[in-house]
């Protein structure tokens, strides 16, 4: 008979549950998976660093920032979402995805043992939205797909718009200087 | 399981949405739901109202109500779960809930072809009780939303 040790059940325990950050937009409440978010920040941090930029194709993003020698677009959460529009107060800045979103608040941190398949009924963007749902505390909370908030022609005509943003801006810094 | 390739079936759901009466075949459908909490979320996905989580599962309720009475219902508290099928194959079949009013009823009789003017999710009718029910479809019934985006709210998120 084998007797498990405590590291052996640790283990067992983290391959059965996912770490997830619980935000809201609004009334609703998200999670996203914890190891998808590189940082947190809060919006007037980020303020000085925040380059606006308006591209009547995606509306959802209106500024970029640069993070390590990355650009990040900014996407609204409400928006995206289509939710109501709020002051958002913080950023979720994506790993791996040159995604930065704003969100209004941050719940809390929580274990999913499980994210339910979106069911098929739903045949809309949310298929893009979405990774699943969790069911957590009785509640059903969307579980976002990190790579969902922008399609790769968004990020080409955004990259497109942000190479005419930077020599704009280093004409205005010399200028300025 | 679509009642249109159901005409064997003798067993029906008498349900009521609004105040008329429909009948889904008895097989199909999966259980009465009692008032459980509706929960929502952003979605574009025309008729869906939200998900009721029954027995672990995740279950999309639709909204019929409009497409059936022309208007919205506030007395439907219960839900009828019954499978609605994707596609041609047996298995790729999902819970489903329809928003009632919890009268819900078995009844036998043998179904009569549709009046060729009925809606194409009206899969025939049933004589009962001097009545004639209308057999849903419900594979139709949540693909009118599709067929014609005037049939249900425009697809704007819903919270």
């Amino acid at each position: 008979m084998k007797i498990a040790t405590p590291d052996a059940t640790k283990s067992r325990r983290s391959r059965s549950t996912e770490a997830v950050i619980l935000f809201c937009i609004g009334v609703q409440t998200f999670a996203i998976a914890a190891d998808a978010v590189q940082e947190i920040r809060s919006t007037d941090s980020l303020a000085t660093a925040a380059i606006e930029m308006e591209l009547a194709e995606v509306p959802k993003v209106r500024h970029l920032v640069e993070r390590s020698h990355r650009t990040y677009y900014v996407v609204s959460g409400c928006a995206h979402f289509g939710l109501r529009v709020t002051r958002p107060t913080l950023v979720l800045i994506l790993r791996q995805i040159r995604t930065a979103v704003l969100v209004d608040s941050i719940e809390r941190m929580a274990d999913v043992s499980r994210v339910h398949a979106l069911p098929q009924a739903f045949q809309g963007t949310e298929r893009q939205w979405y990774r699943g749902l969790a069911y957590l505390e009785d509640r059903v909370i969307p579980v976002i797909k990190p790579d969902g908030f922008l399609t790769p022609q968004e990020f080409a005509r955004l990259d497109r718009a942000a190479k005419s943003i930077e020599p704009r801006h280093e004409f205005e810094g010399a200028v300025q200087a | 399981m679509s009642a249109a390739a159901n005409h064997a079936c003798k067993s029906w759901v008498l349900l009521h949405v609004g105040n008329r009466r429909f009948a889904l075949p008895a097989e199909s459908v999966i259980e009465l739901a009692p008032p459980v909490r509706l929960h929502n979320f952003p979605h574009t996905s025309q008729l869906i109202a939200g998900v009721i989580v029954r027995r672990g599962r995740i279950v999309p309720v639709y909204d019929v109500a409009p497409i059936l009475c022309g208007r919205e219902s506030s007395v439907h508290r219960f839900y009828l779960i019954a499978d609605r099928a994707f596609g041609v194959s047996s298995d790729a079949s999902e819970a489903s809930a329809i928003p009632v009013n919890g009268e819900c009823e078995l009844a036998n009789g043998e179904m009569q072809p549709r009046d060729e003017n009925a809606p194409l999710y009206i899969a025939g009718t049933l004589a009962i009780e001097n009545e004639n029910i209308d057999v849903l479809d419900l594979q139709k019934l949540v693909g009118v939303a599709g067929d014609n985006p005037g049939a249900a709210d425009p697809a704007e998120p819903r919270p």
